[in-house]
């Protein structure tokens, strides 16, 4: 008994870390199209650092789903 | 050779010689009458644009004098004359006089929060929340965690690294992005300015010297609200002479 509710519970663990990298994939896409259309209004020295600083957030994003993929 | 005096009986071939009379008055008259033109147009024009040229120098210099040397660093929340910082509906010529964001106190509440959430792992080894769960978990639910933590610092930065309060010499300017897919950006011109209003009100802004400036304009936006914002009392006093050279230019009908 206490041993399928392990199961369930690591299998709900999975699909929700899962799911969650999956939606936080989707948010940062949509951060990498925010930070470009506020740099095109807005022009200053660290611009280009912050449309840097967001592709390296999508590229972790991803990152972390083929880790719980692969983990988990 | 006898020639008509009445120039309309002259038949288009006759050739027509003028007297040398005539040249010598053209010639002596003329040239007083052109230097006596450009001694009037000499006279005449400079002091027309001079003085108000000055006037409003006066103003500008004024506001020189006001705003500069207050920007410590181009992560400012006050900039001004900014030589890097430009907007996509700028004229080529059009001057910024100063850009705004909000105070930098506005930031400490999400900074703290990254901060706790940066440690809030270190607490697990106390409160064991995840121990139930084996170690490859964990690990993939704190590298998430940090992820997360990570966007809500980002997120904070960029609304207000990009909401933007910008003065030009023809203008001002706030742009506004409410989330991450919204956006506001109201306009109105100097000279369509009525009434500007601040308000500073609670310890932090009256100890850091930032607030709220409502500014009633003729345009369609009748007021802009810029929160939060550095040295309120500075940035009136900008607004007031800027209106002042705008007044003065509508006096000498030199409205851009």
């Amino acid at each position: 008994m206490i041993s399928q509710l392990n199961t369930l519970m690591l299998l709900a663990g999975k699909i929700f870390a899962i799911l969650g990298t999956i939606i936080y994939f989707i948010f940062s896409v949509v951060m990498v199209k925010q930070v470009a259309a506020m740099s095109q209004n807005v022009h200053d020295k660290f611009n280009g650092i912050l449309i840097a600083f967001s592709y390296l957030h999508l590229a972790f994003s991803l990152l972390l789903i083929l880790l719980a993929v692969i983990l988990l | 050779m006898p020639r008509s005096k009445d120039l309309d009986t002259i038949a288009p071939d006759d050739p027509i010689t003028p007297s040398p009379v005539e040249t010598a008055v053209t010639i002596n008259s003329s040239s007083p009458i052109k230097k006596k033109k450009k001694k009037i147009l000499s006279a005449e024009v400079p002091p027309s644009v001079e003085p108000n040229k000055s006037a409003n120098m006066k103003f500008r210099q004024k506001i020189y004098e006001m705003i500069d040397g207050k920007t410590a660093h181009s992560l400012s929340a006050f900039l001004a004359r900014p030589k890097v910082f430009t907007f996509d509906t700028r004229d080529d010529e059009e001057e910024i006089i100063l850009v705004l964001r909000r105070h930098w106190f506005t930031n400490v509440h999400w900074i703290l929060l990254f901060i706790f959430m940066l440690l809030a792992p270190a607490l697990l080894s106390f409160v064991p929340l995840l121990n139930f769960f084996p170690v490859r978990y964990q690990t993939v639910f704190i590298l998430f965690w940090y992820m997360i933590t990570f966007a809500i610092a980002f997120e904070h930065f960029l609304s207000w690294y990009f909401n933007v309060f910008i003065i030009t010499e023809e203008r001002v300017i706030d742009v506004d992005f409410y989330n991450m897919l919204s956006k506001k950006f109201s306009e109105a011109k100097i000279s369509m300015i009525q009434d500007v209003t601040s308000t500073q009100g609670g310890v932090s802004q009256t100890v850091f010297n930032y607030g709220t400036i409502l500014i009633q304009t003729a345009a369609e936006i009748p007021v802009i609200k810029i929160e939060l914002i550095p040295n309120p009392a500075l940035v009136i006093k900008v607004l007031q002479q800027m209106r002042g050279e705008e007044e003065q230019e509508t006096l000498e009908g030199r409205i851009k």
